[in-house]
């Protein structure tokens, strides 16, 4: 019996001492709900691939917590006087991982590239306001710009600087190099992605040996991973049921900030009856908005009043919400002469959008507004949109709205890019460009946007359902780390955080 | 007709199978709304970029063309490369199937352990409170889909037990088992085992349910054979002749279920997959299909109808090794 039961205890003591092995070192383990697509920052724009590479490469600048620039390859810029240009110093001792140091020749590399049309970049129309990016010597870079789009420094803060000498390579997106405070060491789709830390990095050696990705889309898996203590830190919606408990659990931080997107009822203005505003600001009448955030999003995120959040210095009070009325919904399509009206509203299979719906169904239902829902798989549901006007109605989100050019240009110009509901209105356009070319954050720009805002809630081509909300949850162990609003530089910060015992 | 012929009639149908499978692949992925390059390009795509890498891919071309330049190359192994990453699919197959292979094997290496047994202890103990239970337990194994007994699982033992892992996959076991033969470290073995631990019960649960239902069934009828009951009468041991006699010639349509079970088992663990956050080839699919990487897509489907068929072929094979008595004609 002995003899049968040694190689047993052998088995289980090896098993044993190769767990403690591996917990020598610190490793942070973060739990994501999708994998990367890509880390090539110029060809890619999903979040979840942004959210890697932010731990491995740099921007210039970034968006800290509050939104304020923070200094990254960058340490400081100066907008000329006509608004025509914008000069960077770069930061100096930076280097890459691969031992070369970064210079201007790199800045101007990453952007030439995103430049050439020739190229596949991804949201090309972020930058094609930079006519022309000029080296003035291995520490100042100039970029010339048409003037038409001040926030053009925020798009700047989106993109990370390639290695000039390594951009070329075709395994770039699978194996990328940068200046950022963890090296890039392996990665096996869908079950992994290692980094190590980089003792050199400018802005201080990470506080823990190894970072690894793990995407875990199931959000009841990835919740029992994190009580269970095998991942650190938990991305993704969280389960909102289980909220409270969580909030309730000593051994879980639980951090709650305001987003930047917001979800919302979309209207086909060139439809028949939609095209009149009274009928959209009926429907926009119709949607329960706090009995949706309360029991749909479970408290996660706040009543939605239009594209800009509360929280914004930009945000125009005064501009009109349409709460949930009824009464004036009737009277409104009274107003405007339909008697009977019966509409699609196509939307994707994310949880809860279905279910909001359906809720706004049954509202319309009761004053005689007939709606047919249809769920769409995401990808066929964009190729509506993209490629054909056959839509009423549509519900979706919009996110990383870090100003309010980006909030309502593409959107509601009519010649925005992602401006799906065929509405336009010239002094809609006017204001749009005018802010465009306003200082950013000066007290015309203010103005100018939250005129913007009420001229868009009279015209109601968006009812606005809620506005999003980050929550972050991790391990009381974790220490430093930060929830972001703009879910794209959520691990930004990564070489602060620690793991205390 | 010898096995020869046999097994060479079996393969020319087998190419056409694959020949319908491809055309049908081919055709749900090209023919379902979503543009791959519109996915790559973003919400924001200038027009004339999406017109250039569309040629660039040849998805302008007629479908026909397509279709014939995707197989032409097919048949030399080469499925294409990833719109997404760039990686050749063949890459991405061969990263992901052995993780898929070896969450079959062991739910079905599960399922058979304790369905057999499970089975032949029903069928001898019939109409009793065992053979009830067991029935009782095959009915919910049938009944319960995957992934909700994958969660039942992770809700009720991963959350319990700490050295059970709540998702991932541990080191591969065809590697970890060399390590342990070759270096004598069974650490990862262990790592390994504990890691199939849930998923395979999940995935595997049905098929032992099914499994435990055909061998009673099978093996009653045969229990009920004149030979039976010639051997008892010649005194046979009741236990010799149940499993000796009986068992031998009852298990062959539960031979049959197994096989086919198999090819399920790697189509049909995608969802268990994405509860278990197990890196195979069903996610590697279902991310393709959302992002429309229609090499991928095709290409592992493809892969996974060979992997299908082949099995099946051996199974049909493996009916003459269990029963002599049959020829392949």
């Amino acid at each position: 019996m002995t003899k049968f039961l040694a190689p047993l205890y052998a088995l289980l003591l090896a098993g044993l001492l190769a767990l403690g092995s591996a917990q020598a070192q610190s490793t942070l383990t973060i739990g994501t709900v999708a994998e990367a697509s890509d880390l090539d920052p110029r060809i890619t724009y999903d979040v979840y691939s942004y959210q890697r590479m932010y731990a491995i490469m740099e921007p210039l600048l970034i968006f800290d917590t509050d939104l304020s620039y923070q200094p990254r390859l960058a340490t400081s810029w100066e907008f000329a006087e006509d608004g025509r240009s914008i000069t960077f110093q770069l930061r100096e001792g930076v280097e890459f991982h691969h031992g070369r140091p970064f210079t201007a020749e790199d800045v101007k590399y990453t952007f030439d590239w995103m430049l050439n049309p020739d190229n596949p970049a991804a949201n090309p129309a972020l930058y094609e306001d930079i006519t022309n990016v000029e080296i003035l010597d291995d520490t100042t870079v100039r970029f010339d710009l048409t003037g038409d789009n001040a926030f053009i420094l925020n798009s700047i803060a989106r993109l990370h600087i390639v290695p000039a000498d390594l951009g070329e390579n075709e395994d770039f997106g699978s194996a990328p190099v940068g200046t950022g405070p963890f090296v890039f060491e392996s990665w096996a789709r869908d079950d992994r992605m290692v980094l190590t830390a980089n003792p050199d990095y400018w802005g201080g050696a990470p506080k823990v040996d190894r970072v690894e990705f793990r995407p875990i889309i199931e959000d009841t898996t990835r919740l029992i991973a994190l009580e269970s203590g095998e991942i650190d830190l938990y991305y993704g919606q969280p389960v909102r049921s289980e909220l409270d408990n969580l909030e309730a659990n000593d051994a879980i931080d639980v951090q709650r900030v305001d987003g930047l997107g917001h979800q919302y009822v979309a209207f086909n203005t060139e439809h028949p009856e939609l095209g009149d505003a009274r009928v959209r600001q009926a429907i926009s009448h119709l949607i329960p908005r706090e009995g949706i955030v309360e029991r749909i999003l479970e408290g996660v995120g706040s009543v939605g009043t239009g594209p800009i959040a509360p929280s914004s210095v930009y945000f125009e009070p005064e501009a009109e919400t349409y709460p949930y009325d009824p009464e004036r919904a009737a009277e409104l399509l009274e107003e405007a002469g339909v008697d009977q009206l019966s509409v699609r509203l196509h939307t994707n299979e994310n949880p809860v959008r279905p279910l909001m719906a359906e809720i706004l169904q049954f509202e319309a239902q009761q004053i005689g507004v007939e709606i047919e829902i249809i769920v769409e798989e995401f990808g066929a549901f964009i190729d509506r949109l993209l490629d054909s006007t056959d839509y009423d109605l549509f519900l979706i989100g919009w996110s990383g709205n870090v100003d309010p050019n980006y909030a309502m240009y593409e959107l509601f110009h009519s010649t925005g890019g992602s401006n799906f509901t065929a509405y336009g209105n010239p002094e809609l356009d006017a204001l749009l460009d005018e802010g465009r070319r306003l200082p950013p954050g000066s007290e015309e720009s203010i103005a100018t946007y939250k005129e913007a805002q009420r001229v868009l809630m009279d015209d109601a081509p968006f009812a606005f359902i809620n506005h999003s909300e980050e929550v972050a949850l991790s391990r009381a162990s974790v220490e430093g780390w930060e929830a972001h609003p703009y879910s794209s530089a959520t691990f930004a910060n990564l070489h602060l955080v620690e793991i205390t015992d | 007709m010898g096995i020869t012929g046999y097994v060479l009639k079996r393969l020319i149908s087998l190419a056409i199978t694959l020949l319908g499978v491809s055309v049908i692949v081919f055709l749900l992925v090209h023919l379902s709304p979503g543009d791959p390059i519109r996915i790559m390009l973003g919400e924001q795509a200038r027009p004339e970029d999406v017109q250039r890498l569309t040629e660039l891919y040849g998805f302008d071309e007629p479908l026909p063309v397509q279709y014939v330049r995707w197989m032409a190359a097919a048949v030399q192994g080469d499925l294409g490369d990833s719109i997404r990453s760039g990686t050749p699919v063949i890459e991405l197959v061969a990263q992901r199937l052995p993780a898929t292979i070896e969450l079959a094997v062991v739910a079905l290496i599960l399922a058979v352990v304790i369905g057999i047994p499970l089975g032949v202890l029903a069928a001898v103990t019939r109409n009793s409170p065992i053979d009830l239970a067991s029935m009782g337990l095959a009915l919910v194994g049938v009944a319960a889909p995957n992934f909700w007994i994958g969660l039942i699982l992770l809700s009720t033992v991963a959350s319990n037990v700490g050295w059970i892992p709540a998702f991932g996959r541990g080191p591969g076991v065809v590697e970890a088992f060399g390590a342990g033969l070759t270096e004598f470290r069974w650490g990862p073995l262990l790592d390994a085992g504990r890691h199939l631990l849930l998923p395979s019960l999940a995935i595997g649960t049905s098929i032992m349910a099914i499994i435990t239902r055909m061998t009673r069934s099978s093996l009653l009828e045969v229990l009920g054979l004149d030979y039976v009951r010639t051997a008892r009468a010649k005194g046979v041991r009741r236990a010799v002749v149940t499993v000796r006699h009986a068992l031998r010639n009852a298990i062959l349509p539960v031979v049959t279920v197994v096989g086919l079970q198999f090819g399920f088992l790697l189509g049909g663990a995608i969802v268990t997959e994405t509860v278990f956050a197990w890196p195979g080839i069903g996610r590697l699919i279902v991310d393709s299909i959302a992002q429309r990487d229609f090499p991928v897509v095709q290409g592992s489907i493809l892969m996974l109808a060979v992997v299908f068929v082949f099995v099946n072929l051996l199974v049909d094979l493996s009916y003459g090794l269990i029963n002599p008595r049959i020829r392949y004609d």
